[in-house]
């Protein structure tokens, strides 16, 4: 007896993603759009979303064009909103940057470990951004200034090719009124910029006052890892006291697929955000 | 003692005819000459084969493309999409039956894939006994016989099979459609001494305990073994391909020809395929195939074995069988141990040296 085959509805496809609503489209730079998008409550199987926190993704995709990992940007509020910073880079998030508001974005999440913010509490934090990278860091930097108090000294350092491409601009003045000391730097200045000059990495070494009691965290572009960790070599920061969240191809979330893998560590269960001292000796981490 | 059945060839015959009723059964079957594991219709068709196929099983529970969910473009809905049927694998190897169970522990782990456990579900397991060739090397990673995951597994005696049952259901088969006895004494003799025979006929090995490789595998990064088989390596993935553990998939999506409808689907991949590790905006965290070479096979015998308590190899030898360049992984694996002893038999004679020459 052949061609039998059964054709019946799972209960709660892990595959299945949920429909979010665009609330606002805010035009950040030429390249990236912030997406206000408003989750169904509920999590598990009741085909919501659980809550999430900075440093976790979601799997954001249209039916037609697929789906790829994305870094929350917006802090948990539990209401139900999250921010999507979305760069256009290929077929689907060129779709997705045609999306208006009242339009739909099919969400899988959210996925991973994100950044222990509890063991931040009373240190120093130094955020180091790269680029794109200052997305999931919007994300932890407003989760941490809602709870100003319990920090010590907050730093933001920030590189950017060019000031045009500097992502939150408009969000800093607030930042740094709530007591975030913000440092930017750009690769390729122009007329009128009053920042610094040269790669993230000058900026690391006179940042750092209480190395033992500072946390580092640092997001950006592969190539940028190196260098940080190169320039903070000769600063003692515990290993175990700096977060990077590492970028890797995903295409399901679930630590089924094979492509987040480095090493023996599965970026989508165990990362995206790892401390230094777990990446030790791991040939796959910053290659 | 285990418990053995006696199945005639006859009977095994009317066993394999009644299946053909109730399931799809894929078993091997001549493909151009060699054995491959392909759906029959009819008992002619199956060829046991002692030899091991090609290809894996693995394509049966695991397909090389499957849909996960429609999409309905114009509505942009989702449905999900399962596709199982009641199936009988007939002629899985010792070898192919531990793959199995690890792929069983994939799919199972953290969140549950359903397709492919609905699939297993309704899957029952013949195993049949073989014999190695000259890339098996089973025995030497302790695969080379199986305990468990299999509903009935024959081993061929004089006149039939001695049926092994690996579990109720495989027991009710063989109440249900065919009869058996008992064995013999002598026939159980039979199936021991050709077990100690067959131990004798590997040709490949490793040199070392398995519960040694992960170690092994773990201080190996910087061999230069990586470059010489990076440097041949034609980056095809059919190591990937054939391999029986080898799970690792893409999803995307397909779009019907009136743009209306499509299907979100997942199809193998491969860490050997040069795109595999390569993000948005290019960057290829193993652009390298020597990286991509020393990563498949560290997945093989140390980057998963702590996750599930297992090496992910099972020495069936397909990948370096199926190599174009004859990358071998038993010999590779083999060498990466001779580097390890050797490193440490030089650290412990420099330690000796200074303890005399204080």
């Amino acid at each position: 007896m052949t061609g039998k085959i059964r054709k019946k509805t799972p209960e709660g496809s892990p595959y299945l993603p949920v429909a979010s609503t665009v609330e606002e489209v805010v035009p950040l730079t030429a390249r990236e759009r912030l997406f206000r998008l408003r989750l169904p409550l509920g999590g598990g199987g009741g085909g919501g979303v659980a809550a999430y926190g900075p440093g976790q993704f979601f799997m954001a995709g249209l039916p037609g064009y697929g789906e790829a990992p994305f870094s929350v940007a917006s802090p948990w509020g539990g209401e139900g909103s999250l921010d999507l910073c979305i760069r256009a880079v290929g077929n689907l998030t060129n779709a997705i940057h045609r999306l208006e508001a009242g339009d739909t974005l099919w969400v899988r999440g959210p996925f991973g470990r994100g950044f222990a913010v509890e063991e931040m509490e009373r240190s120093d934090v130094i955020f180091i951004a790269g680029g794109i990278g200052m997305v999931p860091l919007r994300s932890l930097v407003k989760t941490v200034l809602e709870r100003r108090k319990s920090f010590g000294r907050l730093t933001l350092l920030y590189g950017s090719k060019t000031p045009e491409e500097i992502l939150f601009k408009d969000e800093m003045p607030e930042w740094e009124k709530k007591g975030l000391d913000v440092r930017l730097t750009v690769d390729s200045p122009t007329p009128g910029w009053k920042g610094g000059v040269g790669v993230v990495t000058t900026l690391v070494p006179g940042a750092i006052s209480d190395p033992p009691n500072t946390a580092v965290v640092i997001t950006g572009p592969p190539v940028m890892y190196r260098f940080v960790i190169f320039a903070m070599k000769d600063i003692p920061v515990p290993a175990g006291r700096v977060y990077l969240s590492l970028e890797r191809r995903m295409k399901c979330g679930l630590g089924k697929c094979g492509h987040c893998q480095i090493n023996h560590l599965y970026a989508c269960q165990e990362g995206p955000v790892f401390t230094l001292d777990e990446l030790s000796g791991l040939t796959e981490a910053f290659s | 003692m285990k418990r053995y059945l006696f199945l005639s060839r006859k009977n095994f015959k009317a066993l394999v005819e009644a299946l053909l009723r109730d399931y799809s059964v894929i078993g091997t079957i001549d493909k151009e000459g060699f054995p491959a594991f392909g759906e029959i219709h009819t008992f002619n068709e199956l060829r046991l084969s002692t030899t091991p196929t090609h290809l894996s099983a693995k394509e049966f529970l695991f397909p090389p493309r499957e849909v996960l969910l429609k999409l309905d473009i114009e509505d942009g809905t989702h449905e999900p999409v399962l596709e199982a049927r009641p199936q009988v694998l007939i002629g899985l190897h010792s070898c192919d039956i531990h793959a199995m169970g690890l792929m069983d522990r994939v799919f199972s782990y953290g969140t549950p894939d359903p397709n492919y456990l609905k699939r297993r579900e309704q899957t029952v397991v013949i195993g049949t006994e073989c014999l190695p060739d000259a890339f098996c090397f089973c025995s030497s990673l302790g695969k080379m016989t199986v305990e468990e995951g299999f509903d009935l597994f024959l081993h061929e005696v004089k006149g039939g099979f001695l049926a092994r049952m690996g579990s109720r259901k495989g027991a009710a088969l063989l109440r249900k459609y065919t009869s058996t006895r008992e064995a013999s004494p002598g026939e159980t003799r039979e199936l021991l001494r050709f077990r100690e025979e067959k131990e004798r006929l590997f040709t490949a090995c490793i040199n070392a305990s398995p519960e040694r490789l992960p170690e092994v595998y773990s201080k190996s990064d910087s061999s230069p073994v990586w470059d010489q088989i990076g440097s041949i390596c034609y980056g095809c993935g059919s190591c990937n391909h054939v391999c029986p553990t080898c799970y690792c998939f893409d999803v995307k999506d397909e779009v019907s020809s009136d743009l209306k409808g499509g299907e979100r689907v997942r199809t193998w991949d491969g860490c050997t395929l040069e795109d595999f590790a390569k993000v948005a905006g290019g960057h290829n965290f193993r652009s390298m195939r020597a990286k991509r070479l020393r990563h498949r096979f560290n997945r093989k015998f140390n980057y998963l074995s702590e996750r599930f308590d297992a090496l992910f190899c099972v020495g069936c030898g397909r990948c370096s069988r199926t190599c174009l360049v004859e990358i071998n992984i038993s010999k590779v694996t083999n060498r990466l141990i001779k580097e390890y002893d050797e490193r440490a038999r030089k650290k412990s004679d420099d330690g000796k040296d200074q303890e005399k020459d204080p």
